[in-house]
């Protein structure tokens, strides 16, 4: 197989994979059609972090913000302001790329890696703030969000609504794999590898990090927004640090430097969760943090371009004991 | 208003706790160039093995002695383990790298310990001194005379000994030193041992003013990083001036506005030092990169 049809061959499997997920899902112990729109979900949300943390090198720790801004935009303009729910989540993805778009202008003036304390700060200021606040139903949350409507149907089952969220899914997978093969992937690329060979060049480096990180709001908005019509609630446990956390753990452990790591990342990562949470009842927060902690670690140390990357590992490594 | 001398007295007494971890965040970001998002974590393990330990009968001086001899080998475990194996790799993957250290240790802490609070008596009894119209517990003489002996011990260590020397040397230039024959991972592993005793005597001292979790080191974590961002980050001192102006922002926010917004104010604040004063940071930044 040539290199050039690789890509095709990737969406291939990638789409077959996707429409066999709901008649497998449902037939296998433990994985259920929810489990499904979770995965798929937080393959969304941790498909942004491709370009700013595997290809600019920008750790961001703050992605549960976004998330729960695009969740509560969806809640507050559907419940209180009845507004189309498809308007609520283009609302939250507007705000999340305002809110990225004015945080990446001071934040990436400085270089160094501040963005990684500056999103953290930000994740949980946000995180107090929707816990405070009236609008957003200070700890209780807000219930009672409309389902998301297609052609006049409601999408109230989980069926219906994976199919919307994997066809989401392809399209952003498709979006940001065009992203990573424009001119702004190269030079994205080149600021990560060496920021000071890329900015003698001629690289406007800090608007290149902000525009990965407004890429990585808005994907992390759509999947809140998402998330929310599904669940029908919102409250600030959306906006837990270890949320943040988690679609870290997902970009590392799927692959940062590719596509296809983010589907992966949240099959493996909800896989593990699921395990761990029923193997050891009983210590489910402190079972699955440290399988959370050990796999992030492993695979840093073990596999630096995640589990995307093992064909090429091995296929090197084949060729290099040959 | 005529509260504001109390709310800073009582932010005073709690920012010495935050400059103790400071301490240690500029430290190792001083001399490995590392972020470390473990720091707070070190700083929960301390105080819960202090007052699991208390808890048991152990005598305070016993439990202290273990909680810093757990905190110190887990620093040295992360060095070790998680850091040193993954020096050539980029500054983003070793920030990844602290966060799964700061997650493992959290988790761990829960399986050890139990997700409950533990609780731990006030050294010399529960005493309470009255000043500018506010009541402090007697326990925060301690933090403040812990922080005070940590910060001279940090700078005897850091001006007056060859080791201390040596890791200025790291910090200053890292390629020299090497040259010099000073190794920066030993450096580092140094550094990564004295910021995790610190935190682990920040955590003892603290322990029975703020009954620790596993989930406590976090939001302890973060006040570090906003006191050692307002140091500049690489600096010692700047971390510990950094530490007391948190803990007053915080106490005059709490009493003036309300307790509520409170986080949302001080982790603005840690954004808006960053957004404000890019200044101090970058030459630090550039320094680092070049």
């Amino acid at each position: 197989m040539t290199a050039r049809f690789r890509p095709v061959a990737g969406y291939m499997v990638f789409v077959a994979v996707l429409l066999t997920v709901p008649a497998v899902f449902t037939r296998v112990p433990f994985y259920t059609l929810s489990t499904a729109v979770l995965m798929v979900l937080l393959a969304i949300g941790a498909l942004g972090l491709v370009p700013l943390t595997g290809l600019a090198r920008q750790v961001s720790i703050g992605q549960a913000a976004f998330y729960g801004i695009g969740g509560y935009t969806s809640a507050v303009l559907t419940v209180r302001y009845h507004v189309d729910p498809w308007w609520g989540l283009l609302a939250g993805v507007v705000l999340a790329a305002a809110v990225a778009w004015s945080l990446g202008a001071v934040i990436f003036r400085a270089q160094g890696h501040y963005l990684s304390l500056a999103t953290l700060a930000f994740g949980l200021a946000v995180a107090a703030l929707v816990n405070e606040l009236p609008v957003t139903g200070r700890n209780a949350g807000i219930s009672g969000l409309p389902p998301l409507r297609i052609l006049g149907a409601s999408l109230t089952t989980d069926l219906p609504f994976y199919w919307l969220c994997a066809g989401l899914l392809l399209v952003a997978t498709v979006a940001v794999h065009l992203l990573l093969r424009s001119p702004v992937g190269s030079a994205l690329t080149a600021a990560g590898d060496s920021p000071i060979a890329a900015a003698a060049a001629g690289i406007d480096i800090s608007a290149l990090r902000r525009t990965a990180f407004v890429v990585s709001a808005v994907l992390a908005s759509v999947a809140g927004s998402g998330y929310a019509h599904w669940f029908r609630y919102v409250d600030p446990s959306m906006l837990g640090l270890l949320n943040s956390v988690q679609l870290l753990i997902i970009i590392t452990v799927g692959g940062r430097e590719s596509v296809w790591g983010a589907p992966l990342g949240a099959f493996t990562v909800v896989t593990l969760a699921e395990v761990v949470r029923g193997r050891l009842p009983g210590s489910e927060a402190g079972a699955e943090l440290t399988a959370y902690g050990v796999v992030l670690v492993l695979s840093l140390l073990l596999l630096p371009r995640g589990l995307a990357g093992l064909p090429a590992a091995l296929r090197r490594r084949a060729r290099g004991a040959r | 208003m005529e509260h504001i001398p109390g709310y800073v007295l009582i932010g005073l007494s709690t920012g010495t706790t935050y400059a103790v971890i400071g301490l240690g965040i500029a430290l190792v970001y001083q001399v490995s160039g590392i972020i470390n998002f473990a720091q707070g974590d070190f700083v929960m393990l301390g105080g819960l093995t202090f007052a699991f330990t208390a808890e048991q009968g152990a005598h305070p001086v016993v439990a202290a002695a273990l909680a810093l001899t757990v905190t110190a080998g887990c620093g040295a475990a992360l060095h070790l383990a998680v850091l040193a194996p993954a020096r050539d790799a980029g500054h983003d993957r070793l920030i990844v790298l602290t966060i799964g250290a700061s997650i493992l240790i959290q988790g761990s802490a829960v399986l050890v310990f139990g997700a409950d609070q533990h609780f731990a008596a006030p050294f010399g009894g529960d005493r309470q001194f009255q000043a500018f119209g506010v009541s402090i517990s007697a326990q925060y003489l301690w933090c403040a005379a812990a922080a005070a002996a940590v910060a001279a011990a940090v700078w005897a260590l850091l001006s007056r000994s060859q080791t201390g020397r040596a890791m200025r040397a790291v910090a200053a230039d890292r390629e020299t030193a090497r040259l010099m024959g000073i190794a920066p991972l030993r450096m580092g592993l140094i550094a990564l041992l004295l910021a995790a005793v610190l935190a682990g005597i920040g955590g003892v001292v603290l322990a029975p003013i703020q009954p620790p979790d596993a989930t406590a080191g976090v939001p302890l974590g973060l006040k570090g990083f906003t006191a050692a961002v307002l140091g500049g980050l690489t600096s010692p001192l700047g971390a510990i001036a950094g530490g007391l102006v948190v803990g007053v922002v915080e106490a005059v926010v709490t009493g003036l506005v309300s307790s509520g917004y409170r986080d949302t104010i001080v982790y603005g604040l840690l954004v808006a030092v960053l957004l404000v004063r890019p200044g101090g940071l970058l030459i630090a930044a550039v320094r680092e990169r070049l």
